[in-house]
């Protein structure tokens, strides 16, 4: 029988490892965060819309659960809707038992003369940021890092058009959106710069991320012409502004992105997460002399593939990863789902102790 | 009346048109099938229809993406506009109603949309519930429609759990009904074991599962 590999003893506390990845150091592990919102407010007996909609609930759910899995990733504030609610429309909180994340339930913009009526919104009355903020105050009264949700561009435009309307106007009338695309940019920067004015000189790390731009939607030239243009600034202003990391995720199908991501800066270095579409050696490949890479361990496996199976998967990507010249992390390929069995994500920490040690 | 090459090339024109996506050459040329007495049915589906599965397969190949593959669903729809109308007798018939919806709990409602866009194509007459679509609202549709199919589309491990206690509600009001699943995460294997009675990987297979699955039913006397 095959050596059992033996769980090794940790040297750094959460905020050590993620402190070492950022100032590219080895930590004594690979670090495990899940990316995982939902299921913590399940975890600890609310439900699910807390974590999006108390910002205090949402805190503690997510520390909580940090704790009992003992998993390095603390608590953050994001969803994949944003921009509907934010630029006027509506969102509808997850309340049934299938549902896992907001959804916009109207969208502001469909029309080209709404994207010309759409204005700029303030930042303390948008949409989720009121919450947002609130949830990054309690973080800074426990003198943790902020993660600023700095918006986007393509998947806060399809969240305010309807993606299919996006698509529409991107072929027959491409300054819509353009036009729109350039509000979302905007509203971004501003956001960067309210956090950057409101917790000056704290400790902040910028979060992107975009879904809707992935080739199972829009293809390589589009994504050149209508994201790389507009992601790139936001990033840009980020850095610009003082911010020194970007934690971005870039979900789904993405492969035939992945030259123009390459064309963006994330900082030094940035963390950026993949889906279990891109494999973890592309990602390495294009991103890992300068920046972190996280991910890609299939959600829909953790939640219904057995423990087994979650724990090979995992083994497979530390093993490949692992040695990645800016560091890896352990993630989910896209959020932990919330039915996902505690086990196996219990087991998802039990690879990286017996896999992810470095020596 | 139009002689046989002017006849095949009015249905080439028509195919290369939605593959183009030219709306206007679309329109023009269905125009012409009805000026030069060509058979309205043949130009949509040697034509229109042919040109649109052609699409299905550049999509596939990840030369064509949605935005294009929308495209070519604006043209041939200007084509069905015009020729439609002109359709006669059996023809004319629907294959079958279809209700589609992407299940509670889940935005994603693109791949839906082009499974919907499909199935009008191939002559179903579609009633599409959108997204998000409350369980109880897609029984409802199904008894006041008397649809042979529901269509549910799914992205997520967490709303496609939604789908075998749909396929129960509906199947104790209506056991008739058929019901086909599809979307990322559901395969063969997870429509057998939610009690579907039908599943496509993608669009352009979701349509001729249907057809098959309305034989079936008719075959069994029960539509
Ligand atoms: C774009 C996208 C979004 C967009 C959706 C915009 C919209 N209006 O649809 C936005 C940004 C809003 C979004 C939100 C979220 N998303 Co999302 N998203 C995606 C992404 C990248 C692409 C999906 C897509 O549109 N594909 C293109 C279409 C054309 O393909 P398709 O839908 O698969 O459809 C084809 C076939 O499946 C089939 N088909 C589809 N339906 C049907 C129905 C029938 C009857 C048949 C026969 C066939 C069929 O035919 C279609 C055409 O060929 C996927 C990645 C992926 N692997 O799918 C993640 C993904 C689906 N999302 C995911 C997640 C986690 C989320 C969020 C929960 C994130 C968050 N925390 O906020 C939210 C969910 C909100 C909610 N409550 O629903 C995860 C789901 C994981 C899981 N548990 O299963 C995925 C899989 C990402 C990943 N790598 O893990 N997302």
């Amino acid at each position: 029988m095959a050596e059992q590999p033996q769980p090794r003893q940790e040297t750094m506390s959460p905020g050590e490892r993620m402190g070492a990845i950022l100032m590219r150091q080895r930590p004594d592990r690979v670090p495990f965060m899940p990316f995982i919102f939902g299921y913590c407010a399940r975890n600890v007996g609310y439900p699910i819309a807390r974590v999006y909609d108390d910002p205090e609930k949402s805190f503690w759910a997510q520390m909580w659960t940090a704790e009992m899995f003992g998993y390095d990733g603390g608590a953050m504030y994001a969803y994949a809707s944003m921009g509907g609610w934010e630029f006027g429309g509506e969102i509808k909180m997850p309340v049934s038992e299938w549902e896992q994340a907001p959804i916009v339930a109207k969208f502001p913009a469909e029309t080209p003369e709404a994207v010309d009526a759409l204005e700029i919104p303030d930042v303390e009355t948008a949409g989720c940021y009121p919450i947002a903020l609130e949830f990054n105050k309690i973080q800074q009264q426990f003198g943790m890092p902020i993660m600023v949700m700095a918006f986007g561009c393509f998947t806060p435009a399809g969240n305010i058009a309807e993606v299919d309307k996006l698509c529409r106007w991107m072929m027959k009338q491409p300054d819509v959106a353009h036009k729109l695309l350039r509000k979302c940019t905007d509203f971004s920067k501003k956001v960067v710069d309210y956090y950057v004015e409101h917790f000056p000189n704290y400790p902040m790390m910028a979060f992107t991320g975009e879904a809707s731009a992935a080739n199972q939607i829009i293809s390589p030239k589009q994504f050149e012409e209508f994201v790389l243009p507009y992601q790139k600034e936001i990033h840009d202003h980020i850095l610009a502004s003082g911010i020194r990391n970007i934690f971005c995720h870039i979900c789904g199908e993405q492969n035939l992105n992945l030259k123009y991501w390459a064309q963006m800066e994330y900082g030094d270095p940035g963390i950026l997460s993949f889906g279990h579409e891109v494999d973890l050696s592309t990602a390495i490949e294009y991103f890992g002399d300068k920046h972190a890479i996280a991910g890609n361990v299939e959600p829909q496996i953790i939640q219904n593939g057995t423990n087994q199976q979650v724990y090979e998967l995992c083994k497979a990507a530390i093993d490949k990863a692992k040695m990645a010249p800016s560091g890896y992390l352990l993630m989910a390929g896209c959020e932990v789902p919330v039915q996902a069995p505690p086990y196996n994500i219990y087991v998802m920490k039990k690879a990286v102790m017996e896999h992810g040690f470095y020596d | 009346m139009a002689t046989d090459a002017r006849k095949k090339e009015i249905l080439k024109g028509l195919y290369d048109a939605v593959v183009d996506f030219d709306e206007d050459k679309v329109v023009e040329l269905s125009n012409a099938v009805l000026a030069e007495d060509v058979d309205a049915y043949e130009a949509i589906m040697d034509g229109l229809a042919a040109g649109m599965e052609h699409v299905g397969d550049l999509y596939a190949n990840q030369e064509y993406f949605v935005p294009e593959v929308l495209m070519c669903s604006d043209a041939l729809y200007a084509g069905l506009d015009i020729l439609r109308p002109h359709l006669s007798g059996k023809e004319a018939d629907v294959k079958g109603q279809v209700v589609i919806g992407t299940v509670e709990g889940d935005v994603h409602d693109i791949g839906k949309n082009l499974v919907k866009m499909m199935f009008d194509v191939a002559g179903f007459e579609v009633h599409d519930l959108g997204r998000d679509v409350k369980l109880e609202k897609f029984v409802e549709e199904q008894m006041k429609t008397d649809s042979e199919i529901v269509a549910l589309s799914a992205l997520m491990t967490t709303s496609m759990l939604a789908m075998p206690k749909v396929i129960e509600m509906i199947k104790a009001r209506n056991p008739d009904a058929m019901i086909m699943v599809g979307g990322a995460p559901i395969s063969q294997e997870v429509a057998d074991n939610y009690g579907a009675d039908g599943y496509a990987p993608n669009a352009a297979n979701a349509v001729q599962e249907a057809i098959q699955m309305i034989s079936r039913l008719r075959e069994m006397g029960k539509a």
